[in-house]
């Protein structure tokens, strides 16, 4: 208990103390006075790096990371704040006036607005790709774990999908549609200049706190400089960074509740008996009625007693969610730090699961000469994942009549004895379970200025190299239903590096600017993995920490190598800064591709921008404040297949003679040594807008895509021996319009209220798959459909007494599905199968609405996504309908009802029908209420910024589906995916788990 | 001079950094897997056949779809699918469903050219070895990997009729297969069991656990060839070539029938017939002179990798007894079951004469009393009432009896395959015998059997080869693959309509001759985009 509490505590103790020594400090200084003051935009989120001058002095500072800035005068001055791309504003200050927040207004040209795009930085106004930049307030006050599930609904082309909400569990992203059928899909991940993607790590491994900012990457012109890792867009993490002035601690904090979203509630006692007589009356007409109400004797006693038990309240917990951070940062011209240290705690809303994380960070930018600065980008995360957890979906099928308990307290192992199905969901709880990553990365810098010796020309070298270690153990006992005791442990180490050599030449040559980068990097990555398992242990107490004391032993170990090579150049040139031209061009070779291929891809790109507000004829426009068009054409590529798919593998297998375990091969992998990369070629329009004196703002973008050689896994027949081989073949397209709009709907003095609308459609299609335009309907591909399609019969009722199926569907009864017969032959066969729609939105949408009132600020978030079908495995319980306890919103057919919805109880789905239902929702995903404490008040408290907010996530959400939540995905007995086999997050049914809804209150507090 | 030190060092920094330019940096080994180019000696060749007993294995114990063993049972003349069934199985009696897409016809399938496919490898590399290894131990390597594949051909050629015939491992893809006519696919199943009869390993005389190669005597003997060819032989009407090779299995003086109680459970209560099945006494070594071709099988927690997939036998073909209150788990009545089948009524009313031991009540389990000693009613017999025959105590075969106290559920079986034995030749001979007009030899081969079993014996006049199949039904219930046999013999619609058609709950119907083949699965079809793989006729 006590070690639960050590860090907040500690935390809290060292801002006391910091804050002890400030106030001291403050009361040290004598006839000169101290302004203070923030500087926020319009939408009153803090501007760091806003320059603070006093007029008629060289005296002057730069606001820091929250805004803030602090200046010692000793007479009255007039303070000029100015920040680019915003309108300049004078302030009047003096010993009584000398607390001040000073708001700048958008100047609406945002000409120097700088934008971090792939390996480097540029204007916005210079930017003729397509890059997204998440809005800044959603970066802060928001109970997350992890930085995507902020993006969720508020970037324009990008899908960010949560398939479950363990705590600790990754959301998935998507840009701009599936490109790749079988080749991975998600976006190349970046933080500081170096990969994250195929390092090993995640983002759980990045503190959101310590993000400064995220832009997306999304056209062709954006994403090529990324080369072979490119097509499935880029996202760009920048963490924050020290800034020249005083040091300022910042400490945030927010702790709250989570609770279930929505439950799926199970059958009370009442319904579960007559469920079962219904069920028995179906199976055994000559013998209508059951032996015993219950369908097992242990159940009897309690039924009755008429003492039922709540599953659900038994295996859920009140949710708990916490963060602490500190970061100092500050600097001198010099050198610059900016320091970080976290703790989050999540206590899930399932009986245990938990998820906390420990991080630090240091950024650090020294100029050592005047020619050569160096920094460096480092940090360790800790997560850990522990604990023996309850299991959801056997909470959801006991019987209220269960037996939770022995006599003695423990769990009762079958709660329905004889029924061994279903065990006892708290099993879980009474193993150890023990779940933990480290991702330790340390990234350098070298910039080397050569302005001395030719104007403009830098080199940079970036080295990154992280070592990410994980470890997984677990002891399954007696407790557990495991009699003899089984143990195992899982390590794994995860080595990667990579190198960028990296040559900048910026020149202005009269009206014509040119912006050169060239870059030569390499990448390589080792992994190793070790298990060892045993199982036969005399008594449960060593848990997994002696495998040696197991009777039996099992051992495995892995290991695997990746490389890349890259080199890249691009040519940034702009005339006046009207008319805009970039054109990038990039070569990579991956060590997955084929042995008889060359294993190097080229992957160019051009783009032009027109900066129109810039004409003589729209300079001075009221209406217009900026406009620029924008195109670009390029070609991106994918890699994204697993080593060794290029060579063909055998696997080994034991088997057994005369009781002793012999090593047998297996014909494994079937290996492609041709495998090259799949293109993607991308053509994007847009524009960028302000109009209406800035009221307005926006951009819109419109692309067409073009995927061929796919990197498809080819089925097979399996008369060859292989279920499927990769091949590049096949061809996507994706084509979608884009739409993010800002507005300031009120802008009063006390009173403002803006929207911010992001709207995304995306068409994907799949255009061939093995050269002869023929659909794929063992996979469900095709051509001219998504990639993902419900193809199924279609569900039209249910037979009823006295309709007569034997002629449609000779083998139905009544009570079973009807499905229609789509060819009208008379017959439902597998010819009736039909495309009813896809697995992907049709389009996504987020709306955001922030109204301020003085120092108070709301903002709700709504988000949307609509137009996808998914199959819901809940309408099906199988053959076990008559053995567990089924939710009361999913019925049954039943010969009096005569229910159309839903199939009879004993219903054997022999067609393998999908049950796909409409999947659309609209969440209110976020509600921030915040309150920006005054200068003023703040000056008596010797702090310099203090922000308070209470915050709500998925507190509602409108849908038609039937289940526990239609973006999550929810498994039935027995399913596993081991395609995401973090044991933490499992996906499989052991781990199905509700959506939360979580409030938190918080509070950012800086000092000075 | 500043200038030429930035400049030196810059060109310093790059060069070390540029190292990575080395060729072989993007060159890729897979450094925890092993392909089929590094086993090629003799050690690579001999774990590359030890892979294939674990690809059989795996089909048997697949669990997958629990109801999978059902699937050879049930809408046949030996049982219905009860309550507790699956899915899977339900194509097999109400076979109005059985369609193109069904799932058992395409997993049979998948498995079965998986298996060719790991044989095929073996053989295309066998007389290429490496290493010191002999001209005749080439051949006795692909020997056993022969008869595996012509084992896999058989169940293909007899569930589906003429397909396609790979001989040679494929390297890459491939999607123009054709079928090929059912004579040429039979011919290289003889081809190849002939190869595996005369390279294969001889059996020593006796329990011992090696075969004369000096492997473990559960690896292939050519017994097993001469037994498989014998059926094959039946299949492709060759009747007199069928009856030198069962008879030559039974004349080689390796193999007796069991006639007296032996083995670990010898002293408890039982007779020799039961005993044959009861683990620990399965495997020749373990004194099961019957055993021609056993699979063996070890609990994984005392023997890692000892089971493969989770077996489903027993809970398929046992009784639910435990959910009768005042009835336990226990040994004796063979662990946990769940009567996802039931025996037909045939079979458990009409098909075994008085006295027969293979129909005794350690054999066929009739009657349960109630064994917890907390119940008042302990040790009386569990009355029939109501449902509780259709799945509780309906009487069932006690051949996949098996229990673990350590894993009371037991999703998985733990048991040997007894997959060919001595009972079963004599009923093969029976069979060629019948089929030439030899009734005098089949009613003396039957008779071999029925001697064993204390039955009545029977005369030439009653030889016929439905007489040969009930017998078949009475000595290898619950072992057989029922619906092959009757596949095999042609018999399955008249058979199945004729002796258990109006099943209670679940009858037999919409069988008709097309399905003496199943669908060739559409799925195949499909993906053999270059060439037409025809459907068999009526799917």
């Amino acid at each position: 208990m006590s070690k639960k509490f050590t860090y907040p505590v500690l935390l809290i103790l060292l801002i006391s103390i910091i804050l002890n020594a400030f106030s001291q400090q403050a009361h040290a200084q004598g006839a000169t006075y101290t302004v203070k003051g923030r500087v926020v935009d319009d939408k009153g989120s803090s501007l760091p790096g806003a320059t603070v001058k006093v007029e008629g002095s060289t005296q002057g500072v730069q606001t820091d990371a929250n805004g803030t800035f602090s200046l010692t005068l000793n007479k009255p001055a007039t303070l000029v704040v100015s920040f680019v791309g915003m309108v300049s504003k004078s302030v009047q200050v003096s010993a009584q006036h000398r607390l001040i927040d000073v708001s700048l207004a958008d100047n609406g040209k945002a000409l120097n607005e700088v934008v971090v795009v792939g390996y480097g930085t540029q204007k916005k106004s210079d930017i003729t790709g397509s890059v997204a930049s998440v809005p800044k307030a959603r970066l802060s006050e928001l109970p997350v774990t992890n930085v995507l599930q902020a993006v969720e609904g508020a970037v324009a082309g990008v899908t960010v999908a949560a398939a479950s909400s363990v705590p600790g569990t990754q959301p998935t992203a998507l840009v701009r549609g599936q490109n790749s059928i079988n080749a991975s899909n998600s976006p190349y991940v970046v933080v500081d200049g170096i990969p994250l993607t195929k390092s090993g790590g995640s983002l759980n491994d990045i503190n959101p706190n310590d993000i400064a900012s995220v832009e997306i990457l999304k056209d062709a012109s954006a994403t090529a400089i990324y080369g072979m890792n490119g097509s499935n867009g880029v996202i760009l993490i920048t963490t924050k960074r020290g800034t020249t002035g005083k040091p300022v601690i910042r400490y945030n904090v927010y702790a709250g509740l989570e609770n279930i979203a929505h439950i799926l509630q199970p059958r009370t006692g009442a319904e579960y008996i007559q469920k079962y007589a219904d069920w028995w009356m179906e199976t055994y007409p000559k013998n209508p009625v059951p032996t015993i109400p219950v369908p097992n004797n242990t159940e009897l006693p309690n039924y009755q007693a008429g003492h039922t038990i709540d599953w659900i309240k038994e295996a859920t917990q009140q949710g708990v969610m916490q963060d602490h951070n500190v970061s100092i940062s500050g600097g001198s011209p010099d050198v610059k730090y900016f320091v970080s240290g976290d703790y989050l705690k999540q206590q899930g809303v399932v009986k245990g699961y938990q998820y906390h994380r420990v991080s630090f960070r240091s950024n650090l930018d020294v100029n050592v000469t005047n020619y050569l600065t160096i920094g460096m980008s480092s940090f360790i995360t800790s997560n850990n994942y522990d604990g023996g957890r309850a299991n959801l979906l056997l909470a959801t099928a006991m019987s209220p009549y269960g037996n939770e308990y022995n006599p003695d307290g423990t769990y009762n192992i079958y709660p329905m004895n004889p029924e061994q199905l279903y065990v006892n969901p708290m099993l879980g709880l009474t193993t150890d379970q023990l779940n933990r990553s480290v991702n330790l990365q340390g990234n350098g810098y070298a910039e080397i200025n050569f302005g001395s010796w030719i104007k403009g020309l830098k080199y940079r070298l970036n080295v990154g190299y992280n070592y990410l270690p994980t470890q997984l153990a677990s002891y399954s006992g007696r407790a557990a239903n495991t009699p003899l005791g089984q143990a195992s442990e899982t390590n794994t180490t995860t080595n990667a590096y990579t190198i960028d050599n990296l040559l900048y030449y910026v020149r202005d040559f009269g009206k014509h600017h040119i912006d050169f980068t060239g870059l030569y990097s390499s990448q390589q990555r080792r992994y190793w993995s070790t298990t060892g398992g045993a199982t036969g242990f005399v008594n449960d107490a060593l848990s997994y920490n002696n495998l040696g004391a197991g009777a039996t032993q099992s051992s495995g170990s892995y290991s695997d190598r990746y490389a890349s090579v890259s080199q890249m150049g691009r040519l940034n040139y702009s005339y006046n800064s009207r008319y805009l031209f970039t054109f990038t061009v990039r070569r990579d070779g991956s060590s997955v591709m084929g042995g008889n291929t060359d294993k190097y891809g080229w992957f160019p790109s051009a783009a032009l921008g027109w900066n129109i507000s810039q004409e003589d004829f729209l300079k001075d426009s009221k209406f217009v404040n900026n406009l620029k068009l924008r195109g670009s054409y390029g070609k991106a590529g994918n890699e994204a297949i697993s080593v060794y798919k290029t060579i063909t593998t055998d696997g080994t297998v034991r088997f057994p003679f005369n009781g002793v375990s012999t090593i047998g091969t297996q014909a494994g992998n079937l290996g492609n040594s041709n495998l090259h990369w799949e293109s993607t070629v991308t053509a994007n329009i847009g524009a960028d807008f302000s109009i209406l004196n800035n009221r307005i703002s926006g951009t819109i973008d419109a692309y067409k895509s073009h995927t061929y050689g796919l990197l498809l896994q080819e089925s097979l027949p399996a008369i060859t021996g292989y279920g499927s081989v990769f091949n590049n073949i096949g061809k996507t397209a994706n084509q979608g319009l884009e739409l993010t709009l800002n507005t300031r709907n009120i802008d009063g003095k006390d009173f403002r209220w803006e929207s911010n609308i992001v709207f995304s459609t995306n068409k994907n299609k799949i255009v061939d798959l093995y050269g002869n335009k023929q659909s794929d309907v063992g996979n469900r591909w095709f051509i001219g459909q998504p990639i993902g399609v419900i193809y199924d019969y279609k569900m039209v009722g249910v037979w009823q007494n006295g309709q007569d199926p034997s002629k449609q569907d000779p083998g139905a009864k009544p009570g079973d599905l009807k499905f229609a017969d789509t060819n009208g032959d008379g017959k439902i066969t597998p010819d009736d199968r039909v495309i009813q729609g896809q697995t992907a939105p049709k389009w996504t949408g987020g709306l955001t609405n922030t109204f301020h009132y003085k120092n108070f600020n709301l903002s709700v978030f709504v988000q949307t996504a609509q137009g996808m079908l998914k199959n819901n495995a809940d309408l099906n319980y199988a053959d076990e309908s008559g053995r567990r306890n089924t939710p009361v919103e999913i019925g049954y057919w039943t010969p009096t009802n005569g229910n159309n919805q839903f199939q009879a109880l004993t219903y054997t789905n022999t067609r393998g029908y999908g049950y796909p239902r409409d999947a659309s929702y609209t969440r209110i995903k976020d509600v921030t209420l915040s309150y920006v404490v005054p200068q003023s008040v703040l000056s008596k408290i010797g702090v310099s910024g203090l922000t308070f907010y209470l915050s709500g996530r998925n507190l509602y959400t409108f849908t038609k589906w039937i289940g526990w939540d239609p973006e999550q995905s929810y498994y039935t007995r027995g399913t596993s995916n081991s395609n995401n086999n973090q044991a933490a997050f499992a996906a499989d049914w052991t781990n199905n788990y509700p959506v939360t809804r979580t409030v938190v209150l918080g509070a950012n507090i800086s000092l000075k | 001079m500043k200038k030429y030190s930035i400049i030196l060092g810059s060109v310093a920094v790059a060069l070390a950094t540029f190292t990575s330019c080395k060729k072989n940096f993007l060159a890729e080994k897979p450094y925890s897997s092993y392909s089929p180019v590094t086993l090629t000696d003799s050690l690579g060749l001999e774990a590359s056949l030890v892979g294939l007993y674990q690809y059989e294995t795996g089909i048997l114990t697949y669990s997958g779809n629990q109801g999978w063993p059902s699937v050879w049972q049930v809408g046949t003349d030996v049982a219905n699918a009860t309550g507790n069934q699956q899915g899977i199985e339900v194509p097999y009696y109400n076979y109005a469903q059985l369609t193109s897409t069904d799932y058992g016809a395409l997993y049979t399938w998948q498995k079965y050219y998986g298996l060719v496919n790991n044989a095929n490898i073996i053989i295309d590399a066998a007389p290429k070895a490496t290493g010191s290894i002999t001209a005749f131990g080439k051949k006795t390597i692909e020997a056993e990997a022969r008869f595996f594949r012509a084992y896999a051909y058989n169940t293909l050629a007899t569930l589906y009729g003429k397909v396609p015939l790979i001989l040679h491992s494929v390297t890459g893809p491939k999607t123009d297969f054709t079928r090929t006519p059912l004579d040429q696919v039979n011919a290289q199943i003889v081809n190849d069991l002939t190869f595996a009869i005369t390279y294969g390993a001889d059996l020593n005389p006796g329990t011992k656990n090696t075969n004369s190669l000096g492997n473990p005597v559960s690896r292939f003997n050519k017994y097993m060839a001469m037994q498989l060819l014998a059926e094959v032989y039946l299949r492709m009407g060759k009747n007199d070539l069928a009856q030198q090779q069962a008879q030559a299995v039974i004349n080689s003086g390796k193999f007796s029938l069991i006639q007296s109680r032996y083995g670990v459970v010898s002293s408890l209560p039982g007779d020799y017939y039961s005993d044959m099945f009861h683990y620990g006494n399965q495997r020749r070594s373990q004194g099961n002179t019957e055993a021609i071709w056993v699979l063996e099988q070890e609990n994984p927690s005392t023997v890692v990798g000892g089971n493969v997939d989770n077996a489903q036998q027993r809970r398929v073909w046992g009784a639910a007894y435990y959910q009768i209150s005042g009835m336990v788990l226990c040994d004796s009545l063979g662990g946990r079951g769940i009567a996802r089948l039931r025996l037909s009524n045939w079979v458990l009313y009409g098909l075994y004469p008085k006295g027969d031991i293979r129909n005794s009540q350690y054999n066929i389990r009739r009657r349960y009393y109630y064994n917890d000693p907390k119940s008042p009613k302990f040790g009386q017999q569990v009355p029939f009432t109501g449902a509780d025959t259709l799945f509780r105590i309906c009487p069932s075969t006690t051949k996949w009896g098996q229990f673990d106290p350590n894993d009371t559920f037991g999703y998985a079986m733990i048991k040997d395959f007894i997959m060919m034995r001595l009972g079963e030749t004599y009923l093969l001979l029976a069979e060629a015998q019948v089929k030439q007009g030899d009734l005098a030899g089949a009613a003396a081969s039957i008779n071999a059997l029925r001697t064993r079993a204390q039955a009545p014996l029977v005369t030439p006049s009653q030889m016929t080869l439905d007489f040969v199949l009930d017998e078949r039904a009475r000595e290898l219930i619950g072992e057989e693959n029922r619906r092959m046999t009757l596949m095999r013999t042609g018999t399955l619609v008249d058979r199945a309509l004729r002796l258990n058609s109006n099943d209670a709950q679940h009858p037999t119907t919409g069988l008709t001759a097309t399905n003496l083949l199943l669908p060739i699965p559409l799925n195949e079809i499909q993906l053999n985009k270059d060439a037409v793989l025809e459907q068999n006729p009526g799917y």
